[in-house]
C-alpha cells in the first residue's frame, strides 16, 4: 500500500479533530476526501502533509513511518498544494515555479526544462515573467499548480516515467477559484499524473468534480471515515443527507458517465430560523 | 528580458562600483582634503602599485591612520546592519521588518547606557580606557543578544519560533529596555547625559583598525554563510507551512536567520551606537532594483548598505566641521525621503 493511516487520532487545541481514522490507498489512485466544513478534512491532509508531528497513530508512505522520514526525504516523495497562499513579495511566476525544484537543489540538471514543463501543463508559461502578485486568483492557484508538479517531476514529462510506489501528491481544495476549464485540466493533470503512478490525494466540494474523476471517495464526518469505495458506492442519498444534512437526488445522465449528485431543497425546504426565532434563542 | 545570470552580474557589477566611488570620496573628503587620484595612489602604494601620483607622507599617513579604519567601519557596519535587515524581512516575511524589531538595538543601548551611569562607582573602570572601551563593546554585544534572546525564547512553541508572537515578545522586550534606559537617563550627570545622548545617536567617531579587527567577523560571518541559505529564505516565503512541504527545514533556517542578523547587527552597535534605518531602507530600495530574490538581495544590500553608511557619515563630518552631527540622525535624514518616495512609487504601480 502507498499509504496507511492506522488509527490516526488529532487534537488541536484540546479537541480531537480526528478520531482513530484509518485509511489506505494503492499506488497510481486518485482519492478525494469530501464533507462537510469542520469534519476533519484538511486536518487529514495536513496530518499527512506531516504538519502535525504531535499526532497518535500511525501513518505510512510506501511503507515507510512518516515519523522516520526526514523533511527532505518527504519532500521528495511528496507534494502539498495548500489552501491559502500568504506570498507578499513580487517573486515572478517562474521563480515561484521553480521553487518547487527546491528540495533537489544540485541533483537534478534540468530543473528549467521541468519548470518550463509544468507552467505549460498549467498554461501559465505565458505569464512566467508576471509578478505573482499581479494574477487573479485562479492564475495564482494554476501557478501554485505547476509548483507542486515541478516538485513531483523526475523528468520534464508526465509519461516520461513511472511514478509507482515513489510519489504522492495531496491537494487541498485544488481547484477553488478557477474558472470550469481550468478546473477540468487540473483535474485532467492529476489522472494523468495518477495514471503514471502518482498516489493523488485530494480535498474536493464540487460533487460533480468528484464523480467525474475520482477513483475513490472517502466520506468524513467527526473526524473518521464515514463511507468510503468508488462513486457510486458512496454517492447515494442516504450518505449524502447524513454528512451534509441536506437531501438530494442522484441522478444519471445519459451524456455522462458519472452519477450527478442535485440538491432536493425543493421538496424538502431547509428550515432556517426566522430573525425573531434567532433573537430568541439567546 | 534579461538573463537571470546577466542581471545579477549587472546589479553587483553597480553596487561595487557605487561602493568603490563612495570610498574613494569619503577617504579623500576632510579637513585635509586628498585628491581621488591621491586616494588611489596611495592606497595602491600598499599593495606594491606604484602610480605616477605625487603625495606627502604626512597625507598618506592621515588616509592610513585616520580616514581609512572610519570609512573601512561604515563599511562593515554598514553592511551589516543591511543585510540583517534583508534576513529579518525574510524572516517576518514583510519588508517592513528591521533589525530593531527583535530587541538587537534597544539591549544594546540598556547595558550601554547603564554601564555609561553607572561605571562612575566603579573607578577601575574609568582608570584604565583601554580596559574601559573593551568593557563597552562587551556589555553592549550582550545586551543585545541577551534582549534578543529573549524575545526568541518567549516565542518557542513546540521549539519553533511563532512570528506573530515574537513580533509581540520584541515589542515587549524594546518597551521594558526602553523604559530602563530612560530611568538611566533621567538619573545621570549632564556629562553621561551627553555621552548618552551620543550613544544612542550613533557615531563612526571611535573608528580604529582595532575596532575594524573587533567588528569585520561578526559581520563577515553572516555575510559569507547568508547567501548559502538564501535560496531556503526564498521558499520561505510562500510561508512555513508551504516551506516545509517543500523540503526546508523551518525551524533551523529560522534559529540560523536570528543568530546572523543579530550577529551582523550587534557588533556594530556595540562600537557605534544606534544606528536606524540602514537596515530597514536598503533591503527595500535593493529589491525595487533586483526583484525579491535573496540569493541577489543580500549582496546587493550588503553593498548598498556600506555606500549609505560612508556617504552619510561623510556628511556628517563635514556638513557643520568641525563639529560633528551624529550619523544616525543623518542616514535617517537621508532615508526617509528615498523611502517615502518608494511608499508613494508602490502605492501608484498598486493602484492599476
Amino acid at each position: 500500500m502507498m499509504l496507511e493511516v492506522e488509527k490516526l487520532t488529532v487534537e488541536l487545541g484540546g479537541r480531537p479533530i480526528l478520531h482513530n481514522l484509518d485509511l489506505t490507498a494503492g499506488t497510481g489512485e486518485l482519492c478525494v476526501l469530501m464533507g462537510a466544513n469542520g469534519e476533519g478534512k484538511s486536518t487529514l491532509l495536513r496530518a499527512l502533509a506531516g504538519e502535525y508531528p504531535g499526532y497518535k497513530g500511525r501513518i505510512a508512505m510506501a511503507g515507510k513511518d512518516l515519523r522516520n522520514t526526514s523533511i527532505k526525504e518527504q519532500a521528495q516523495q511528496r507534494a502539498v498544494l495548500s489552501q491559502q497562499l500568504s506570498l507578499h513579495l513580487p517573486f515572478t511566476v517562474e521563480e515561484v515555479v521553480m521553487m518547487g525544484r527546491f528540495v533537489y537543489t544540485g541533483t537534478h540538471a534540468n530543473d528549467k526544462e521541468m519548470v518550463q514543463y509544468a507552467m505549460k501543463q498549467l498554461q501559465v508559461f505565458d505569464l512566467r515573467d508576471r509578478s505573482f502578485l499581479t494574477l487573479s486568483g485562479g492564475q495564482k492557484q494554476r501557478v501554485q499548480m505547476a509548483r507542486v508538479l515541478a516538485q513531483v517531476l523526475e523528468v520534464p514529462d508526465i509519461n516520461g516515467m513511472d511514478y509507482a510506489g515513489k510519489k504522492i501528491l495531496l491537494l487541498d481544495e485544488p481547484v477553488t477559484g478557477m474558472d470550469i476549464l481550468h478546473q477540468q485540466l487540473s483535474l485532467q493533470l492529476a489522472t494523468q499524473l495518477a495514471q503514471q503512478g502518482v498516489l493523488v490525494v485530494a480535498v474536493l466540494h464540487d460533487f460533480q468534480l468528484t464523480a467525474a474523476y475520482a477513483q475513490r471517495v472517502w466520506l468524513l464526518k467527526h473526524g473518521r471515515v464515514f463511507s468510503e469505495g468508488g462513486v457510486r458506492q458512496v454517492f447515494t442519498p442516504v450518505n449524502i443527507e447524513a454528512c451534509f444534512g441536506i437531501a438530494v437526488h442522484v441522478l444519471d445522465h445519459p451524456g455522462v458517465s458519472y452519477p450527478l449528485v442535485v440538491t432536493a431543497a425543493g421538496q424538502h425546504p431547509i428550515h432556517l430560523p426566522t430573525a425573531a426565532q434567532a433573537i430568541k434563542s439567546f | 528580458m534579461m538573463n537571470t545570470g546577466l542581471k545579477r552580474f549587472s546589479a553587483v557589477a553597480f553596487f561595487s562600483a557605487l561602493l568603490l566611488l563612495a570610498i574613494i570620496l569619503s577617504t579623500g573628503i576632510g579637513a585635509m582634503s586628498i585628491s581621488p587620484a591621491q586616494v588611489v595612489a596611495i592606497l595602491l602604494s600598499k599593495i606594491g602599485i606604484h602610480l605616477p601620483v605625487e603625495y606627502n607622507e604626512g597625507t598618506a599617513a592621515v588616509l592610513w591612520m585616520i580616514r581609512l579604519p572610519r570609512v573601512v567601519l561604515g563599511v562593515i557596519i554598514g553592511a551589516g546592519l543591511a543585510i540583517a535587515g534583508a534576513a529579518l524581512q525574510g524572516l517576518f516575511r514583510n519588508p517592513l521588518a528591521d533589525p530593531g524589531l527583535i530587541g538587537v538595538s534597544s539591549g544594546a543601548s540598556l547595558t550601554a547606557v547603564m554601564l555609561i551611569v553607572l561605571q562612575s562607582s566603579f573607578p577601575f573602570l574609568t582608570d584604565n580606557h583601554l580596559l574601559q572601551f573593551y568593557v563597552m563593546n562587551i556589555v553592549t554585544f550582550g545586551g543585545a543578544i541577551i534582549a534578543v534572546l529573549l524575545v526568541f525564547r518567549i516565542s518557542l512553541r513546540n521549539g519553533q519560533a511563532v512570528m506573530s508572537t515574537m513580533l509581540l515578545a520584541g515589542i515587549a522586550i524594546n518597551a521594558l529596555c526602553n523604559a530602563i534606559t530612560g530611568l538611566m537617563t533621567y538619573i545621570s550627570t549632564n556629562e553621561q547625559l551627553r555621552s548618552i545622548v551620543f550613544w544612542l545617536m550613533g557615531s563612526l567617531g571611535g573608528a580604529s583598525w582595532q575596532t575594524v579587527l573587533a567588528v569585520l567577523p561578526f559581520v563577515l560571518i553572516p555575510l559569507i554563510l547568508l547567501p548559502r541559505i538564501a535560496q531556503a529564505l526564498n521558499v520561505y516565503a510562500l510561508g512555513e507551512r508551504e516551506a516545509m512541504h517543500s523540503g526546508v527545514k523551518v525551524g533551523r533556517l529560522k534559529t540560523q536567520l536570528i543568530i546572523f542578523a543579530t550577529m551582523a547587527v550587534a557588533a556594530g552597535v556595540a562600537v557605534a551606537g544606534v544606528i536606524g534605518f540602514v537596515g530597514l531602507v536598503v533591503p527595500h530600495i535593493v529589491r525595487q532594483i533586483t526583484g525579491p530574490d535573496n540569493r541577489i538581495l543580500i549582496p546587493c544590500s550588503a553593498l548598498l548598505g556600506a555606500v549609505l553608511l560612508t556617504v552619510s557619515d561623510l556628511l556628517c563630518r563635514t556638513i557643520a566641521a568641525p563639529a560633528e552631527i551624529p550619523v544616525g540622525i543623518v542616514t535617517a535624514i537621508i532615508g526617509t525621503p528615498f523611502f517615502i518616495w518608494l511608499i508613494l512609487k508602490e502605492k501608484k504601480s498598486l493602484a492599476i
